[in-house]
């Protein structure tokens, strides 16, 4: 009773000694809530709802007049849209905008999602962005994505690791994690098997700290990748064991999280009848 | 004595008698004669008309003139002229001088088709001035048989002409009626060939269409013992599915009566939760507690699908 009595003492005190907040008015309240709900759903991976209230946000912004908050929204939702893969809407919404380097970036990683790497090139050629700007990893990340498709490993190594290198010391998990993937994927192109399963087994234990089954199953994949071209002195047979268990995984990750891409690209690692037919492509504005 | 007595008294009643009958035979003839002289119109009073025309064909002295049917008058006289011309010279009874107008004319008209010729007197339209004494009036002649004559050959030389052309056309030998009738010859012909060739595919059709109807008759006969089968099934299927559609009816009378409410129920309690929680927030000094929401930075991802790794 004591213990209780004392504590609501404490709140009271703690309430009357505290500076009165300002309190927003409606409209805007509802449009931060729905961008704060919308950013919690990203973080999590709940991407189709968070693209649904990042929509909300930047209606209600609108109808306040609220560029700025539009904008952010907008981006938001684009980045929900890309990890959905609907990349060919996040480019819509890219488009409709005023580009600023984070636009830019954005517009570069919907065109690489699209398989247009000469237009991601031509825009990311178009980014002013020196060494401390604070997209400068993103930057020398999509710039070493756009190197590997262009079957130039070694320099997408060297974007990849200049990104790693910027990423130090910073609270950037998810980038720092694609950094060990493009480095993994770089290394693997350029035969360096040993060096690319250690780059790969890194990404891998940051995406599975942040719970992201998508990378998480790609991680596998690539893993499996690297083991089956054999990594240093294995025997073949070995390589191909454990390059199939690590196909496996990455299926099993897929199917769980319903990720139906994800698992047809095991299923086809794996030499099994594919079963889900590949959605055709979808014409996209550029 | 006696006798010359008596003589004399027989002789003067023979006169008496003949003196009597000749004083009435006398008057007899003179009211005979004041008969003719009356008949005559020696006494009745006349007005003269004449008319001018190119012929006195059927026109003669003492010809009845009449108006409207009636006799008013006759032919006075009818003369040449030293141009050709001829005047007639009408005498109309002065009574019934009021039916002539001054635009009055003549017409010479035939009674019947063939019967005798009579001038008829024709008021004209203006009936407010009388045709004065001695005026020349205007003369024509109605058609008679010939004018009858010369419209019915005017119509029919034209018909006729018409008739001598077709008949002209039928027989010619190229597009006439002949060649007509040969090609008609020739079509029947093909027609026959056309209908026996007909007949023997309709004969084919029918063969055909018997073998599907044999093919019908079994299938029908498939179905009518697939449909005995259902019918053996169906009541008992119907029974239990309307066993399955009451027990469905009851648990949705059963659901409309408690699922709206219970849907209002929970939509007013989460109303209310949310105003609670929303009025919580804001009330003092938990709102000095709960941070309002604040414009979202989303943590960088260029590679939100991990497709650098093992793209698309």
């Amino acid at each position: 009773m004591g213990a209780k009595s004392l504590l609501l003492l404490v709140l009271l005190l703690a309430g009357c000694g505290s500076t009165p907040k300002a309190v927003d008015p409606p409209r805007v309240k509802a449009a931060l809530e729905a961008e704060s709900d919308g950013a919690k759903r990203y973080g999590r991976g709940d991407y189709a709802i968070a693209a649904r209230r990042f929509e909300e946000a930047s209606r209600l912004y609108a109808s306040i007049d609220d560029g700025t908050g539009t904008t952010r929204n907008r981006r938001h939702r684009a980045r929900g849209e890309l990890a959905l893969g609907h990349a060919d809407v996040a480019l819509t919404l890219v488009n409709a905008e005023t580009v600023d380097v984070d636009g830019l970036l954005l517009k570069a990683q919907a065109q690489l999602a699209l398989g247009r790497p000469d237009a991601a090139r031509q825009t990311l050629a178009t980014v002013t962005c020196p060494a401390a700007c604070p997209q400068a990893p993103s930057l020398s990340l999509l710039q070493a994505r756009v190197e590997l498709v262009a079957q130039r490993p070694a320099e997408a190594l060297a974007h990849a690791q200049a990104a790693l290198a910027l990423l130090k010391d910073k609270d950037e998990a998810a980038e720092t994690a694609n950094a060990w993937r493009s480095i993994a994927a770089a290394q693997l192109a350029l035969g360096d098997a040993i060096s690319a399963r250690n780059a790969a087994t890194s990404a891998l234990e940051i995406d599975r700290k942040l719970a992201l089954p998508e990378k998480i199953a790609r991680d596998w994949l690539l893993l499996g990748d690297i083991e089956k071209v054999g990594a240093g002195d294995t025997a073949k047979s070995a390589a191909n064991e454990a390059a199939k268990a690590a196909y496996q995984r990455a299926l099993a990750v897929a199917e769980a999280a319903g990720l139906k891409e994800a698992a047809e690209l095991s299923r086809r690692a794996l030499g099994m009848t594919t079963q889900v037919p590949t959605p055709a492509p979808t014409q996209a504005p550029k | 004595m006696s006798l010359l007595i008596q003589h004399d008294s027989d002789t003067a009643a023979l006169r008496r008698g003949t003196r009597r009958f000749l004083i009435f035979a006398a008057l007899v003839t003179l009211a005979l004669i004041a008969a003719i002289v009356v008949r005559q119109g020696v006494f009745r009073q006349t007005t003269n008309y004449s008319f001018v025309t190119d012929s006195a064909q059927d026109i003669t002295k003492g010809q009845a003139v009449k108006i409207a049917g009636f006799r008013v008058g006759a032919v006075d006289g009818v003369s040449l002229k030293d141009d050709g011309q001829v005047v007639v010279t009408m005498e109309i009874d002065a009574d019934h001088m009021r039916f002539i107008t001054h635009d009055a004319r003549v017409e010479l008209r035939k009674e019947g088709l063939v019967g005798s010729a009579t001038l008829e007197i024709l008021p004209g339209p203006d009936k407010s001035r009388l045709a004065a004494a001695q005026a020349r009036l205007t003369f024509s002649r109605a058609d008679g048989l010939t004018a009858l004559a010369n419209q019915v050959r005017d119509e029919i030389v034209p018909m006729l002409k018409d008739v001598k052309v077709i008949t002209g056309a039928l027989a010619d030998p190229k597009n006439g009626l002949p060649a007509t009738l040969a090609r008609i010859r020739d079509s029947a012909d093909t027609l026959n060939a056309l209908l026996a060739n007909g007949n023997q595919q309709v004969n084919g059709i029918g063969a055909a269409a018997t073998r599907v109807l044999g093919k019908a008759e079994e299938d029908l006969t498939h179905l009518g013992q697939t449909l005995e089968a259902t019918n053996k099934r169906l009541p008992d299927m119907l029974d239990r599915t309307q066993q399955v559609l009451k027990h469905v009816e009851q648990i949705t009378a059963e659901a409309e009566a408690s699922v709206p409410s219970a849907l209002r129920d929970g939509s007013a309690v989460a109303a209310d939760m949310r105003e609670i929680v929303s009025g919580a927030k804001q009330s003092w000094p938990i709102r000095n507690f709960v941070d309002a929401p604040a414009p979202a930075t989303l943590k960088a991802d260029s590679d939100p699908r991990g497709e650098a790794g093992r793209g698309r």
